[in-house]
Parts: structure tokens; C-alpha cells; sequence
């Protein structure tokens, strides 16, 4: 990947950390915490935040995979139907605080989906939101309420987070949309 | 000759440097030919250096060509063709003479529907010659036999129940008896009509994989096979009896006639271009020609592994009776145009309406509208060394006219470049291509599987009894 | 889904470009198994609380069925809802066609009443291709004449994969009417694909065709295509089988010459304890529906393939949603045989 690099590997260890702390604070404690991650790159970020909160909390919150390709807006826009990827939730959320975990927040149209999907659930008492990036530019009335970078970004630029659960190594780069295409 | 219009006789044709093909004097090269107010007055072969350059791949100058086997739908179906329509496309394939079969409604068994065709003819204003057989049996019934003597003597020129085949041998046997009295050929369709009730394609991988129910090759052989048991048993009696076998497809049947006629049997048969140049792979979806589908060892391609389906599967322009073959017995229809076993190439054009075939694969009409791409698949076989033009040729013109035999009152020359005759001929340009589409074919009929794909070969000019029949409007003679 | 710091590459995402589903026979195996994610997805969709997602909402599914079928019928119809698409079911009858309307004339009546999406079943091999030609949406074929069945094999496929896993070199057996049968047709496209060992059994007149089909494909198969074996011999088919399907067996095939009777069916090819034994223990049996017991399936084997046909039911519904998802997404090039 080319691009100008934002988060290192280190950087990104420690928003994880400090998020972690932050929801605890929020909810004053780990009570009725469900983390659940979006597809794709959300679902490791949500467990990698589940294993900081077992460190310095000593409590091992519930976490789930929610994919919200069926709740997307724009499904008769695209040239394909996007492939699904599954979701697992592991305990009934009716009652509780979901903490949704996503890699960027951009338009704020995934969010939304994803809480489209969440009632369909059952009721939580709350829903937070938890992201690594945030990059600027809401379409909808959306926030995150746990931030590991604010990064202002112009709509002709791409943030790419890469995991090492999926890419192999932990960065987050900034690409310009109409760069020649990477040689392989 | 920008102002000529058709059905106007030629004032002054001349073309030089053109390939020529006699049938008749059975020559063919360089040459040139003038016609002068309707004539053929000088047909000059090119020798040495003034051939030089000239070969079969540019303009050719043939004899017109001649069709035994073609249906206008007039009277009782003017939507699907008319007369005029029908010999304008005709015209526009190169014929010069037609003969019309007689399944119209009502059904050409007696002089009065013979009228109402040849005045249409009339009245149409083509030079193109039309023909008529009379149906064999009263409204081709298959009971009682149509007034063949009264019928003869209006001028036709054999009798035919085609669409069907004259279902009972007593009948058949009568027929071939009576007309062969008469001096005229019964022109029999071949069908074991119990073995294909239902059939919708021929009975094959293609079939089986699509669904469609099998129409055996059998259905045909058995019925060749009869028909010649019958006709040998009449011939001692009648002399003048003869049997012509219309559009075969199966090599089964074509051995049989060549049997037949190695025994000396007073027996003809035609096969058309699309039985020889496509195959039952194109009711899948496949256009590849039909000696594509075959490997170097002779062996049946299977057109899915081969990536060879390249339009919709189902298309009913590919459903016709006799049904498209296998690539093995299109191989061996062309073989019988090589060997002579065919006598003629026919088209069995049969043009329908949109309302016919645009309908499920099950309920279409069977029949394909073919009488201006005939030369067209006859010159892509040539091209592609299968057949040699000069048997192409003779398959439209010497063949056809000899079963039809000497007719007494016919003008012209028996098919061939005769000087001094009265110029029937058509020009081609064998290395041009034309891309068929519904508004480049005059018929009505638009049922062709080669709508959208390209012929080798375009018509450039057509004159019939020295009276201009068509003309290639894109460039000029 | 493994959290652990796996470095194993993921599998690229095949996309679907088919702007219809016609037959299974234009299918990649990588397309079928797209299908089979995709169904998985849906599977655990139907199993929430609220069984819906608004993935098809705004999209209106025209359901055309020209054959009487309760069952697929209803299938397809709850697959839809289960999408929020907006359902018509036309329950068009060969009296519709007697009348003289043309099924060219009722697919353009069905697009100008604002079908997006057209699942269609019709007594005549081919037919949803020719609607195809005059429809500007989607086309699903629900069963056309005896051609194809394409949702009946992948979900036939679907259930043999959630008892066996994959079915790569998995015997499989189709016992009976082969040559009446779209669903047979259809199996021998997707079982081929998956690699299955498939064989075709039954009376050789009811085998005719299928025979030169094997043969065509025989010695290599044809490319993405194994090869099957066609054979009359019951007991040699079903020896060590992981799956029998029996196909149902009509009154009309004795009536048209091709069968003695069902009796002498029943006695020589009837699917019994007996001759099931052959097969292996756990072997998996199937029947596409409806079965006549006693002609083609002895009543105490229905009874074991009664636990299946509520799993078949599911899984019905989940690959109908599954394709009818696929299906639904634009679609920038119309390709022909697709």
C-alpha cells in the first residue's frame, strides 16, 4: 500500500488501550458492556479491546460480529451485490449498552445501518460508538463517542486501516483516490 | 444504370474482369459478358495476361439460380409473405425461377388456386419466374388425390403435400403411378409422423441437455426407406415415374438414395443450406458453422466445453422441420452435394410472422426464412474449402433444373451462359460481406438464426429473362 | 470467526455478475459456492428473532407460475418478504394461454405493472429464456418444462454439503424418472461442478440421452465438469452411496410406452430398506417433492427422509433469499446464456 502513513503500530496499540479505559469510565464499570464489532476490520478491534478491558479490569465482556450488508442504503446503487460476511452475536441484548466498534467513520451511513440492524435484536438500553479513525465529513446526525485519531481528510482521499488479523500488519495510511494503481 | 427499375429490361450490361461460372458448358474462369436490351450477346473467357489478377474471390457472373422448394405464403397467409415480397427476396438471393409448394390456404389442389398465384405473380411486376407445385391429395388430406391431370395441365411442375409427408403408401403409390403418366415428379416429405409427435429437436446431446423432446433421425430413414420400397415397385409399370425426396438431413437417408439410384431407381433429392451449414448445437446457442463442429478426427464437438454458445439458447429461428442435425449429418449432407447424391440445394424458405415464432421454443412454428442467405452459407462452405464453387453452383442451377426436367414453352437457357439467350443471370461480389438484418432482407419473414451475423458474398445485381430482377443499392453495376 | 493473529491470506470475494439465474450450467463452482455463503448468511437470518432485512426493500418480485406448485411457490414468496420486497404472485394457469395471451404479452404487461425482479415457472423447456430476451429485469427460473430447476439443486447441494461437508468425491445417486426431470438436469450441472462421484440410475428407456451425455463427458469430464456414470443397474448405483435421490415417477411415462407399469418399476427400482442397505449407514436420502410412496420410495424409507424434507424446507427458503439477493444488485453488462 502507498499513501502517506497516520498510525503506526504502536500508535494503534495504545488508542486501543485508551479507548478501553474510556468506556469503562463511561459506563462506570464493565456492567452490562457488549462490544460488538462491524464487519469487517471492527470485529478484531472489538476483541482486541475486549482483551485491554480483561487486563486492567479483570473481566471478560461478550463480544460479537454484526455485518450490516443487508441494512445498507445504497445496495440498488452499486454494480454488485456486496458478499456477506455473517453475523454472530453471542448473548441477547435486550437491556444492555452495545458499544459498536468500527475501523473509520466517514459518512456515518455504516452507523446507521448498523443500529438499523441492532433493534432488529432486540432492545438495548444503550448504544455507543467506538471507532480507530475518525476522518470528518457526516452525511447523517451521527458521533462517536470513544475516538483513537481525529484525521481531517478531503473527500478525494482513501484511509486505509490495515490489522494484522486480516492484513497482516497494523497501519493506517492516507491515499489520494486518483493515484495510479499500486504495481504488483 | 441508376434509372433502371426492376422488372425493366436491360438495356446495356457490360462487366468486365469477372470470375465466370458455366454450369452448363461446365467451365468457369475469367471473363466477360455484355447484355445488350435484355440478351446475353457476348460471354468472352479471358486468357494470358488479360486474366491476370482475376480470380473466385471478387465479382462473380453465375447463371440464375433456381429453387424447387420455397413457400409464399399467398393465398391465406399475405402477413408472413406475399408473392411479391416472396420473389423480391428471391431476387434478392440470386434466384431467377422458384417453385412454390402448395400448403397455402386454401391449398393449391386445384387450377383456380393456381390462378390467384400466378396473378399475383403478374401482378407483382418481378421477372423472377414462379413456379407451382399442386398439392398431392385434396387440401393435402393425405385421402383422395387432388386433381393431378387438371392441375398438370395449369402448369405445374411436380406435386407435393410438403409440411407433410403423403401418409399412406397406397396413396403415395397411386400418386407416383398417376403422375408419372403425367411426366411429373411427386415431391414427397419425408416424416414417420408417429415417431415424432412432439418432437421438437433433433434427438441428440443438445437435445437432452435442454429439455427439448427428441425428433430421431429415424422419423426420416424409415420414411425414405418406403418411399423408394414404393417407387420400385411402380417403376416397371410406369416409366415415367420418379420420386424426389425434399430437404433430407440425415446421412441414413442420403444412403439410402444413393442405394436408390445405384440400382438404377428413377430417384432425386435436394438438401438445403441449413441443414449443411448449421447444426442442432445452434438451437443451444452456438453459430459456429457445422464443419466447425467437427475435430480434425471427425468427431462431434460438444459446443459447452468448448465455449461455442454465443446467443440465447431456445431462439425458434433455429426450429424447423426437418430439425437441425448433428454436425455428422451436415457433414454428409455437403458430402452429397460433392459426390452428386444430391441433386440440388433447395432452400425450403418458410417465412412467419413475429406472432408464430416470437413464443416458446415448444409452441413455434417450424421454418426458416432462407431464400436470400442461401448462396451466402453455399459461398462461407466454399471459403472454407469444403465445397468447391463450381458444384455450388451447379447445385442451384443444372441440378434443380434437371428434375425438373424439359418443359415445353420454357424460354431461356437450361441454367447456363448461353449467348444469344435471353440473359438470366446474377452478379456477386464473392469478397464483399454483408450483415443480415431485418431491414437488409426483403422477405417478411425475418426467422433466420443469422439475424445479427455476417455472410461472405453480396448480391449485386439479379436479371431474369433479361429484365432486371435486383439491384445492390449500396454500389452500382 | 477466528480472532487469533491469523496471517493466512482471505479467499478474494468472487462478485455475482449474472443478470439472471436461468440453469445451473453457466455456474463456476467459485459462483456455487458464493451461493452456499450467501445461503449460510440467510440461514442465520431466518434464525433471529425477526427473520427480515430490508436488503430487497423498494423491490418488487413478480412470482409467475404457470405450473400449480404450492410449495416452491410459496417458498419463493416468503423468501422475498423475509427481504422486504414488495410481492406479486400471479398464479397464471394454461387457460391464460388458451385465451391468447402470449407469454411475450405477459412478461411486458408484468414490467409495466413494475416488476423489478420476475420468478417464473413454466411447463415448457425454455421459456424463461425468451422472457428473458423481453424483460429489462431479473429473471429466476423456478422450473421450466423438463430443462432446469436451478434453486432445487443448489439447495439440493446446500443440504448435501450442511450432512457431508463437501461433496468432492462423494457418491451420489439419482434413482428414477431422469428424463422427465429439470431437477435431475439441473443436479448433474452443480453435482458435476462440486465434484461429486454422481451417478444416474434407472430403466434404460427412461436413460436414453443421459447415457450419450456421460459418454460426451467421459475420460476427463467436460472443463469444471467431472464426469458420472449412467447406468439400469440399481444395486451397483446405490453400493456405498452417501446420497440417494429418488425422483418421483408419473402415471403419463407408463401411458406413453416408456414403463410396463409402476408396479414392475416399483419391484425392480423402488427404493426400499433393502436395497438401501447397499449404500453407506448414514447415507443421506432426498426426495424434490411429491413423493409417491410406494412407486419410486418405499414408506418406511419416506419416513427416514422425513427429517430431511423439514431441513429442505429451510434451506429452501434460505437459498431462495440467497439468490434472489444475488440477483437483485445492478448489473452493468447483460450476458447471453446468463
Amino acid at each position: 500500500m502507498d499513501g502517506r502513513q497516520i498510525m503506526t503500530a504502536d500508535e494503534i496499540r495504545r488508542a486501543v488501550i485508551r479507548i478501553s479505559h474510556e468506556l469503562v469510565e463511561k459506563q462506570a464499570g464493565t456492567d452490562g458492556l457488549v462490544l460488538v464489532g462491524i464487519q469487517r476490520r471492527g470485529v478484531p478491534l472489538a476483541h482486541r479491546i475486549a482483551v485491554a478491558v480483561e487486563e486492567h479490569e479483570g473481566v471478560t465482556l461478550p463480544v460479537g460480529a454484526l455485518d450490516i450488508t443487508f441494512y445498507r442504503d445504497d445496495l440498488s446503487l452499486i454494480a454488485q451485490q456486496p458478499v456477506v460476511k455473517g453475523t454472530q452475536l453471542p448473548v441477547d441484548l435486550n437491556g444492555r449498552t452495545v458499544v459498536l466498534v468500527d475501523d473509520v467513520l466517514y459518512t456515518g451511513r455504516t452507523i446507521r445501518a448498523a443500529m438499523d440492524a441492532l433493534v432488529d435484536f432486540g432492545r438495548p438500553r444503550a448504544i455507543r460508538l467506538a471507532v480507530l479513525v475518525d476522518r470528518g465529513h457526516r452525511e447523517l446526525p451521527i458521533r462517536a463517542d470513544h475516538v483513537g485519531k481525529n484525521v481531517p481528510t478531503s473527500s478525494d482521499e482513501v484511509v486505509e486501516v490495515a490489522l494484522v488479523e486480516i492484513d497482516g500488519e497494523d497501519a493506517v495510511r492516507i491515499e489520494r483516490v486518483d493515484a495510479p494503481a499500486p504495481t504488483t | 444504370m441508376p434509372e433502371l427499375r426492376v422488372g425493366k429490361i436491360v438495356p446495356l450490361l457490360e462487366i468486365s474482369r469477372a470470375w465466370l461460372v458455366d454450369p452448363v458448358g461446365e467451365r468457369e474462369g475469367p471473363g466477360e459478358i455484355v447484355v445488350r436490351d435484355g440478351i446475353l450477346e457476348a460471354v468472352t473467357w479471358l486468357q494470358g495476361a488479360e486474366a491476370d489478377g482475376i480470380g473466385p474471390d471478387g465479382v462473380l457472373v453465375l447463371p440464375g439460380f433456381l429453387d424447387l422448394h420455397v413457400h409464399l405464403r399467398e393465398p391465406g397467409n399475405e402477413d408472413a409473405e406475399t408473392v411479391a415480397s416472396g420473389l423480391a427476396a428471391a431476387a434478392h438471393g440470386g434466384f431467377t425461377t422458384v417453385c412454390a409448394m402448395p400448403n397455402t390456404t386454401p391449398a393449391a389442389d386445384e387450377p383456380g388456386v393456381f390462378a390467384r398465384v400466378a396473378g399475383a405473380a403478374a401482378a407483382s411486376g418481378s421477372p423472377v419466374e414462379l413456379l407451382l407445385h399442386g398439392a398431392v391429395t385434396v387440401g393435402r388430406g393425405g385421402e383422395r388425390l387432388a386433381a393431378l391431370g387438371e392441375l398438370a395441365d395449369a402448369g405445374a411442375v411436380g406435386f407435393s403435400d410438403d409440411g407433410s409427408p403423403v401418409k399412406s403408401a397406397i396413396l403415395l403409390r397411386n400418386a407416383l403411378l398417376y403422375a408419372g403418366m403425367l411426366g411429373l415428379p411427386i415431391v414427397e416429405h419425408a416424416e414417420d409422423v408417429t415417431l415424432t409427435a412432439g418432437a421438437e429437436a433433433n434427438e441428440g446431446l443438445v437435445a437432452t441437455i435442454l429439455g427439448l423432446k427428441g425428433w430421431p433421425a429415424a422419423a426420416e430413414i424409415s420414411a425414405v426407406e418406403r418411399a423408394i420400397a414404393i417407387l420400385d415397385s411402380v417403376c416397371a409399370d410406369a416409366p415415367g415415374a420418379r420420386l424426389h425426396l425434399t430437404h433430407l438431413s440425415t446421412a441414413g437417408a442420403l444412403e439410402a438414395v444413393r442405394r436408390a439410384k445405384a440400382a438404377g431407381l428413377p430417384v432425386t433429392c435436394d438438401v438445403t443450406p441449413h441443414h449443411l451449414g448449421f447444426t442442432d448445437e445452434w438451437v443451444a446457442g452456438a453459430r459456429r458453422w457445422a464443419w466447425e463442429a467437427l475435430d480434425g478426427a471427425g468427431t462431434v464437438r460438444d459446443p459447452w466445453a468448448d465455449g461455442a454458445l454465443v446467443a440465447h439458447p431456445y431462439g425458434t429461428a433455429c426450429r424447423v422441420n426437418p430439425p437441425l442435425r448433428g454436425a455428422a449429418d451436415a457433414a454428409a449432407c455437403l458430402a452429397s452435394l460433392a459426390d452428386g447424391t444430391a441433386d440440388a440445394v433447395v432452400t425450403d424458405h418458410a417465412p412467419h410472422t413475429a406472432v408464430d415464432k416470437e413464443t416458446e421454443f415448444g409452441l413455434a412454428a417450424n421454418g426458416i426464412s432462407g431464400v436470400e442467405l442461401a448462396f451466402g452459407v453455399l459461398l462461407a462452405a466454399v471459403a472454407a474449402g469444403r465445397l468447391p464453387l463450381a458444384r455450388a453452383v451447379a447445385a442451384l442451377t443444372v441440378g434443380p433444373a434437371a428434375v425438373l426436367g424439359a418443359r415445353p414453352g420454357r424460354r431461356g437457357a437450361a441454367r447456363g451462359l448461353v449467348e444469344g439467350e435471353p440473359a438470366d443471370l446474377v452478379v456477386v461480389d464473392a469478397g464483399d460481406r454483408w450483415l443480415v438484418t431485418s431491414d437488409a432482407l426483403a422477405s417478411r419473414g425475418k426467422n433466420t438464426p443469422l439475424l445479427g451475423r455476417e455472410l461472405p458474398g453480396r448480391v449485386l445485381l439479379t436479371v431474369a429473362q433479361g429484365r432486371l430482377a435486383y439491384r445492390d443499392v449500396a454500389g452500382d453495376a | 470467526m477466528a480472532m487469533s493473529a491469523s496471517r493466512a491470506p482471505t479467499p478474494p470475494d468472487v462478485a455475482w455478475r449474472k443478470k439472471h439465474l436461468l440453469d445451473v450450467d453457466v455456474l463456476s463452482l467459485a459462483e456455487i459456492q458464493l451461493v452456499m455463503r450467501t445461503t449460510d448468511a440467510m440461514k442465520e437470518v431466518l434464525a433471529r428473532p425477526i427473520s427480515k432485512v430490508p436488503a430487497l426493500r423498494g423491490t418488487n418480485v413478480t412470482i409467475l407460475f404457470y405450473e400449480a406448485s404450492t410449495r416452491t411457490r410459496v417458498s419463493f414468496e416468503v423468501a422475498a418478504k423475509n427481504l422486504s420486497a414488495d410481492v406479486v404472485n400471479i398464479a397464471a394457469s394454461s387457460s391464460s394461454v388458451t385465451k391468447g395471451e402470449s407469454l411475450v404479452d405477459t412478461i411486458r404487461t408484468v414490467e409495466a405493472l413494475g416488476a423489478d425482479m420476475i420468478v417464473m415457472r413454466h411447463g415448457t423447456s425454455g421459456a424463461p429464456y425468451l422472457a428473458a430476451e423481453v424483460f429489462s429485469g431479473s429473471i429466476l427460473n423456478g422450473g421450466d418444462g423438463w430443462h432446469a430447476h436451478p434453486s432445487q439443486a443448489l439447495l439440493d447441494l446446500y443440504t448435501m454439503r450442511a450432512h457431508l461437508g463437501d461433496v468432492r468425491g462423494k457418491k451420489v445417486v439419482i434413482l428414477g424418472d431422469v428424463l422427465h426431470s429439470r431437477v435431475a438436469r439441473s443436479n448433474v450441472w452443480s453435482l458435476t461442478a462440486a465434484g461429486a462421484d454422481l451417478w444416474i440410475c434407472g430403466p434404460t428407456t427412461i436413460l436414453r440421452g443421459f447415457d450419450a451425455w456421460a459418454g460426451r463427458w467421459a475420460g476427463g469430464g467436460s472443463p469444471g465438469h467431472a464426469g458420472f456414470t449412467v447406468t439400469s443397474d440399481v444395486e451397483a448405483a446405490l453400493r456405498d452411496a452417501d446420497v440417494v435421490m429418488a425422483l418421483r415417477l408419473q402415471r403419463e411415462r407408463m401411458d406413453a410406452g416408456l414403463l410396463p407399469s409402476l408396479r414392475e418399476y416399483a419391484a425392480r427400482f423402488g427404493l426400499t430398506r433393502e436395497r438401501l442397505a447397499v449404500a453407506k449407514p448414514a447415507a443421506l436420502v432426498m426426495h424434490p417433492g411429491p413423493m409417491n410412496e410406494g412407486v419410486e420410495i418405499a414408506p418406511d424409507v419416506a419416513i427416514l427422509d422425513r427429517s430431511v424434507i423439514t431441513e429442505q424446507v429451510t434451506n429452501g427458503v434460505a437459498v431462495r433469499m440467497a439468490l434472489l439477493y444475488l440477483l437483485a444488485g445492478g448489473h452493468p453488462e447483460a450476458v447471453t446464456n446468463a
